[in-house]
């Protein structure tokens, strides 16, 4: 009996997907560049443009609503809308409750330093503990940023900080080389500022899932597989074909979306 | 000050909602309480409903009503339609009215402890006085009790009326776009928040003043009979 309703459900579904149909899409609309209004009331930002161009590829009409964070799930499980696109990290406790579809956005560590300091931290892909020596670095305490040095460059001297501002003003100052932070905040508080000038990302973007986590998602509810599946197909495409690449140059001088698709893992 | 001007007229259209769940839940404070002090005057069953009533809704957090009549509404309605039609979508009743309800059943319940209070401190020697020229109990109801214990009410009335008008600055968690989230949309996009919540508070100041004054002038009215 229930495999029949669940088939009489997904007859109804796909007989209103043919015509168009409409997915809303939860986000906060106060979390800039990633989504956020306009001084002229327009609905922008990463996630804003991501949701849009998912919508384009399968052939949905996405309408926006502007949820507060805090009740972000509540409302996608009470149906207030369909989608979750609002920067949400996907996490394993969030995976009780909720499915993702792959990410579309990393989550990442990399280093900032001065420019011409010449920092030598990486050959290539790979660190080179030689460019630490006599180098040092600033690090929030108890982050994933510090768990990752600790276990690749053990020998590396760290001054530690109890917030990202006194991290930045100690990097001006030069009683920092280097901190190691999520870098789409540092452009956001410290690059793109007047203080930031003199400075620049150092070394490639970590994406080691193990640290950093998986990064962020489109939150969906649970049981809707062949939704979940034609988001995942459509932000294959955008991840192959260059479009989250070009989404991200629009709000950072870098891109920050995964480099290769590697589907849901 | 400059960043304030592009995100004026968002301001305008939050100022707008903010006083269109006012009217709405001030109308439904009123209904809500008159009916719950009638019942709670009525003794027996209506009372105790009406105690009932006025126990949730004055016992629990503001905020806390408004995020269980915003999601309790859509899983409730949702299971409702469910039940004829399991293929149904979900059912929702939109944030305006589940804010203005919430609102006005809160505002209510302090409401109708007023007015229960009110009618019951109007001057037993009118009423037999009334009796005593003959008017049937309507028509005391309506030109003796009514008009004396709305005089008693109003002063604490207009104070409902005052917190009601800054409790609609919780219905952005509901997701209304009015001017705490306008604040918070400004916010994130020019870093300036003290500009940006400073002109909340500006705004409601403005409306709390002008309600003052209209509370002002309805009770002059009320008491004009004792002036001298």
């Amino acid at each position: 009996m229930r495999m029949l309703l669940s088939f009489a459900a997904a007859l109804v579904l796909t007989a209103t997907s043919a015509s168009a149909e409409t997915l809303k899409v939860g986000t906060e609309c106060t979390y800039h560049p990633f989504n956020y209004r306009t001084e002229d009331g327009k609905l922008t930002g990463y996630d804003v443009d991501v949701a849009t161009e998912v919508g384009k590829r399968i052939d949905a009409e996405i309408e926006f609503v502007c949820q507060e964070w805090k009740g972000m799930i509540p409302a996608l499980l009470a149906g207030k809308f369909d989608l979750i696109v609002a920067s949400m990290s996907i996490t394993e406790k969030r995976l009780e409750q909720i499915d993702f579809s792959a990410p579309y956005r990393v989550s990442i560590g990399q280093f900032v330093g001065a420019k011409d300091k010449k920092l030598k931290l990486f050959e290539g892909d790979a660190v080179n503990p030689a460019g630490f020596e006599g180098i040092k670095i600033g690090l929030e305490r108890a982050t994933t940023y510090e768990e990752w040095l600790k276990a690749k460059v053990p020998a590396a001297e760290v001054a530690y900080y109890d917030s990202n501002e006194a991290m930045y003003l100690d990097l001006a100052a030069g009683r920092v080389d280097a901190i190691m932070t999520n870098p789409m905040k540092a452009y956001l508080k410290f690059l793109s500022q007047e203080d930031g000038a003199g400075f620049e990302v150092v070394g490639p973007q970590i994406e080691e899932q193990a640290y950093f986590g998986i990064g962020v998602g489109v939150g969906l509810r649970k049981g809707n597989d062949d939704l979940k599946e034609r988001i995942n197909t459509a932000l294959k495409g955008m991840t192959e074909d260059g479009t989250l690449g070009e989404f991200g140059l629009r709000y950072f001088p870098f891109t920050i979306h995964p480099q290769e698709w590697k589907g849901t893992s | 000050m400059s960043d304030i001007v592009g995100w004026l007229d968002e301001y305008a259209w939050g100022a707008l909602v903010i006083l269109r769940v006012f009217a709405v839940a001030a109308l439904l404070t009123l209904i809500f309480g008159v009916i719950g002090a009638a019942a709670k005057m009525a003794g027996g069953l209506s009372a105790r409903i009406a105690s009932a009533y006025v126990t949730m809704f004055r016992g629990t957090p503001e905020l806390l009503i408004l995020l269980l009549f915003y999601f309790g509404s859509a899983v409730t309605l949702t299971a409702i339609a469910r039940l004829t039609d399991p293929a149904a979508g979900f059912v929702d009743i939109p944030p305006f009215w589940a804010g203005a309800l919430a609102l006005g059943l809160i505002a209510g319940a302090y409401a109708t402890e007023s007015f229960r209070g009110a009618f019951l401190g109007v001057d037993s020697g009118q009423i037999d006085a009334a009796r005593a020229l003959g008017l049937k109990p309507r028509a005391i109801l309506i030109f003796v009790r009514l008009p004396q214990a709305w005089r008693i009410a109003l002063p604490s009335f207009g104070n409902h009326l005052i917190s009601l008008m800054k409790d609609t600055a919780l219905v952005s968690v509901i997701g209304l776009n009015e001017i705490m989230f306008t604040a918070k949309m400004a916010t994130s996009v020019t870093q300036k928040p003290f500009t940006m919540f400073a002109t909340v508070a500006v705004i409601y100041l403005i409306f709390t003043t002008g309600l003052t004054t209209a509370l002002r002038a309805l009770e002059r009215r009320a008491n004009r009979h004792l002036v001298r």
